[in-house]
């Protein structure tokens, strides 16, 4: 139904169209229970009445959403929970993205309580929220409410619901529902005193913990997948790319600790045509650290008798001409390799980096990246986008390591919580990053695909059957491996070569 | 003096020195107040080199309250920027104190405080169950004696004020949810002679729920008949001051001994109303007044902005420490803890005089000293009493100690953390 006097968020057509998706599918007589709002008046009402307001009538959306499910689960339908917030989304996201976001978060947050044993506190009716589960949805909605109340601008009403999530969710709760919300209100009140207090050009920095990340990827690297995913997969893509070559420059844009190489080392010192002489370049945050990951790894070099030699660089990759990071001179086959992460820069320029790796030309480049965008977005997307990719990671690390407090509460805190803030703040000065993802830009910037699908494909499947988990979800798709938790892909490897 | 360079030395002061060498650049804003003072943000803000800069947080944390005061914009916006880029309430003591107070000069620069204040109560009232709130208290008293010092310093000038009597009657201002008394009858019923009749009046400041007390009372009632104590248990509340209370409001009997019992109670009254309170407590004619507070003194410099951050800071400082120090990091009694500490750090430092109603003004125990002296004489702890206490510290980590109050004007014991004194417990009668 077209509503063309109405404001632009037209949410009587909206709910029309979604009403009608599964109208399609239910009993005449089940329809009473919507008919309030299929009548004239009714629609006319929300024709007319603020959009804003409808959706801080909270009561209302998650009536609506509750109903939505009732009626569902009643008439035994085979829409799925998961099929209809894909069905609200392709519906309602083109004419209202705040609309479809505010439901999608409620249909997810209703949707995830099935999937955890919520003890049901003590509680007082008449004066505590009433139950646990209702308790997540109030702190959801207030979420919500936040990010709504950014995008028009309104910080105070903003500051005000975060203040009171801030005082109900609680991150060492036993519930990833309530962890979650208290890292994504920590970080967009930062963000809205941000931006009330320097105006509409707020200027986040990073925010990280340095002494303590070393010892949280590794914990993050004994209980999830995803390190593991990162390094076997490319490990086997820089193998093969540097098969016949004797001498070998692998450039890691950010080392770390550098876990990444013992493994490598032993496939490249066990060929059969002998060992290459290998030189590694990594990029990192501190000469220290550096210093010992270069140490670390020359002595395990030597064990294993490859000939080896390390150079650390903390400068941005994006900041470095080509001479300062591989000698021009020598003939080299290089291999470049970066994970990406959201807890600091390491490009400074993506198109400055863009323009190293071509002029490295590089035999193979292995990247493994988030399904998040860096580039520079409005708040609400940088909202939608980052609770529905954390939602899949803390659901990830509940599913698996809900006892565990200690280390998923390591992971959670100086890992995610810290690229949650990141991403909430969005863009860092001076820090240009591509809109598109890296594989994209690589296509179209002189570089071939190298398909992952063979062994590489085979080494991640080995990978996840080590991992007692059949949440995760590995995917083969154009020659680019995607690991995700159900369905909801977090990584995308891929690899490349250079070619003009 | 030139901001930009202020914004250098503390930029050099807090991040660490290893890095990328970029050039400074100025953010350019539309909002033109702000040109002069722009900060540099190309650099990657590292973690805090702890070694580098010691307590980051306090420093930053002066200074802003010294821009607050001389209310110059440019500089709290500077300094709110920068204290927001590091803060968290999850992270360690410097990142935690960085943003309460952070959110304390913020509701303060943004004039609303007390509007903040109030949403701050309201959302605590209602999620807090009694099992919640009992839960907080029970796991505080068991790693920490912040609270169970004062309770046993009470007890032991109660049960001596109070030998001999046959009808006793305690009346209880306190937050501690009766945690206080089951002790107190276990010594009156295992004492030699005719156990006594006790009867506790409990006054509940507005916030604590009616069901609530409720529970209390019944768990109260239970444990006497286990001890076999003639118990009686009344509620006082309905009120929204505690100023407002009256002798006749606590039903006291002419037949009774009457011992009141303020833990953390003197500081919810109002300043001005704080000498009534006491001389209408006089007018209960009390064989013993025992007084508990923690020592901070938020009142004297209630018109000085700088002096009472400063003094909210030090005492803040060391109450996170020591929840730091006594807690699991994961604890989500500890974040109960914190989270009502930065309810009063809003309340002091945001509200305009007295907030938003029950503001909690501390002051030291040298001030109530003066405040009590006149109506009241101070009683000694007996020897029992403090072997008491001794032995409840031997029960705690290392850290905690007694220190007898010095001084001719002084009376009453301190607790210290650290060597720093942290609560005053005190006993009077009436003179």
């Amino acid at each position: 139904m077209s509503c063309n006097i109405c404001p632009p968020f037209c949410a009587s057509a909206i709910l029309g169209q979604v009403l009608s998706l599964y109208a399609i599918s239910t009993q005449p007589t089940n329809q009473s229970i919507y008919n309030h709002t299929l009548s004239p008046q009714s629609l006319h009402y929300y024709c007319y009445s603020n959009i804003s307001l409808f959706m801080s009538v909270t009561n209302d959306l998650d009536k609506f959403a509750m109903d939505l499910i009732d009626a569902i689960a009643k008439q035994q339908l085979s829409l799925s929970i998961p099929q209809l917030i894909h069905n609200v989304h392709d519906s309602i996201q083109p004419y209202n993205p705040s609309l479809a976001a505010a439901l999608q978060l409620r249909l997810l947050a209703l949707l995830g309580h099935d999937h955890h044993q919520t003890k049901v506190h003590e509680h007082e009716p008449s004066q505590l929220l009433i139950n646990f589960e209702e308790k997540e949805i109030h702190i959801f909605t207030l979420l919500l409410q936040s990010a709504n109340s950014i995008s028009a601008n309104d910080f105070d009403s903003a500051y005000h619901s975060l203040l009171v999530v801030s005082q109900l969710a609680s991150p060492f709760s036993s519930s990833p529902a309530q962890r979650i919300a208290a890292y994504f209100s920590e970080a967009i009140l930062a963000h809205v005193i941000r931006l009330r207090v320097l105006g509409v050009i707020p200027t986040p920095v990073h925010f990280f913990q340095h002494q303590h990340l070393g010892m949280a990827f590794q914990v993050f690297n004994g209980i999830t997948p995803f390190i593991k995913f990162s390094h076997f997969t490319a490990n086997q893509a820089i193998q093969e790319a540097l098969e016949q070559e004797d001498r070998v420059h692998i450039i890691d844009f950010d080392i770390m600790q550098g876990l990444q190489w013992p493994g490598l080392f032993h496939i490249l010192a066990s060929r059969p045509q002998g060992p290459p002489t290998v030189r590694l370049t990594g990029f990192g945050l501190s000469p220290e650290s550096l210093e010992a990951t270069g140490k670390r790894l020359a002595s395990f070099a030597d064990s294993l008798g490859l000939s080896f030699q390390f150079h650390g660089i903390t400068e941005k990759v994006g900041n470095l001409n080509l001479e300062q990071v591989i000698s021009v001179t020598e003939k080299e086959a290089v291999a470049v390799h970066w994970l990406h992460h959201s807890l600091y820069d390491v490009s400074a320029s993506d198109h400055n980096t863009l323009l190293l790796l071509q002029r490295l030309k590089p035999k193979v480049v292995t990247i493994v990246e988030q399904n998040l965008n860096k580039g520079t977005r409005p708040f609400m997307a940088r909202f939608t986008e980052a609770i529905h990719y954390y939602s899949a990671m803390f659901d990830s690390l509940a599913a698996t390591h809900n006892e565990d407090n200690e280390s998923r509460s390591i992971v959670e805190h100086e890992i995610l919580h810290c690229e949650i803030r990141n991403l909430i703040g969005g863009p860092v000065a001076g820090e240009v990053k591509f809109d598109d993802q890296w594989r994209v830009k690589l296509s179209e910037s002189g570089f071939r695909r190298l398909s992952l699908a063979g062994n590489a494909a085979a080494q991640a499947s080995l990978l996840m059957s080590m991992f007692d988990c059949d949440g995760y979800s590995l995917v083969e798709e154009n020659g680019t491996l995607k690991l995700g938790w159900k369905n909801f892909c977090l990584l995308t490897a891929s690899a490349w070569q250079f070619i003009s | 003096m030139d901001i930009t360079l202020q914004a250098q030395e503390l930029h050099y002061l807090t991040l660490s020195q290893r890095q990328y060498s970029h050039e400074q650049e100025s953010m350019q804003n539309p909002n033109h107040h702000h040109q002069q003072h722009q900060i540099t943000t190309s650099q990657t803000l590292e973690s805090i080199d702890p070694s580098a800069s010691g307590k980051w947080a306090e420093k930053l944390l002066k200074e802003c309250a010294k821009a607050i005061s001389e209310k110059d914009s440019g500089k709290i916006h500077h300094f709110l920027w920068m204290l927001n880029e590091l803060a968290s309430p999850y992270g360690d003591c410097d990142q935690k104190l960085a943003y309460y107070f952070l959110q304390a000069f913020f509701c303060k620069a943004t004039e609303s405080g007390e509007r903040c204040y109030k949403t701050l109560i309201s959302v605590a009232e209602k999620s807090h169950s009694f099992e919640s709130a009992r839960k907080v208290i029970l796991k505080f008293q068991e790693v920490s004696p912040w609270t169970t010092f004062g309770h046993v310093a009470s007890n032991g000038a109660i049960l001596e004020a109070m030998d001999g009597e046959a009808k006793l009657h305690i009346i209880d201002i306190s937050s501690t949810y009766c945690t206080q008394w089951p002790t107190l009858l276990e010594a009156l019923a295992t004492r030699n002679d005719d156990t006594p009749h006790l009867r506790l009046t409990v006054v509940v400041t507005a916030g604590t729920g009616g069901s609530v007390m409720k529970e209390i009372g019944q768990r109260m009632e239970k444990f006497a008949r286990l001890m076999g104590v003639p118990f009686e248990f009344n509620v006082v509340s309905g009120f929204s001051r505690l100023g407002e209370l009256k002798e006749e409001d606590f039903g006291v009997r002419d037949d009774e001994a009457v011992a009141v019992n303020c833990i953390g109670a003197l500081r919810k009254v109002s300043v001005i109303e704080r000498s009534s309170f006491i001389r209408m407590l006089h007018r209960l004619r009390p064989k013993v007044v025992t007084v508990v507070e923690e020592e901070a003194d938020f009142t004297s410099n209630l018109d000085e902005f700088i002096a009472c951050s400063e003094e909210c800071l030090r005492f803040y400082s060391i109450f996170f420490e020591m929840l730091e120090e006594s807690f699991v990091p994961t604890s989500n009694e500890r974040l109960m803890l914190e989270r009502e500490s930065s309810r009063s750090i809003l309340s002091v430092l945001a509200c305009e005089g007295e907030g938003g109603g029950e503001c909690e003004r501390r002051e030291k125990g040298s001030q109530w000293c003066e405040r009590l002296t006149g109506d009241f004489s101070p009683m000694s702890f007996n020897d029992d009493g403090v072997d008491d206490v001794k032995a409840l510290l031997r029960r705690y980590r290392a850290g905690w100690a007694l220190l007898p109050a010095q001084g001719t004007d002084a009376s009453g014991l301190y607790l210290t953390w650290k060597d720093e004194p942290v609560v005053w417990a005190s006993a009077w009668k009436p003179s």
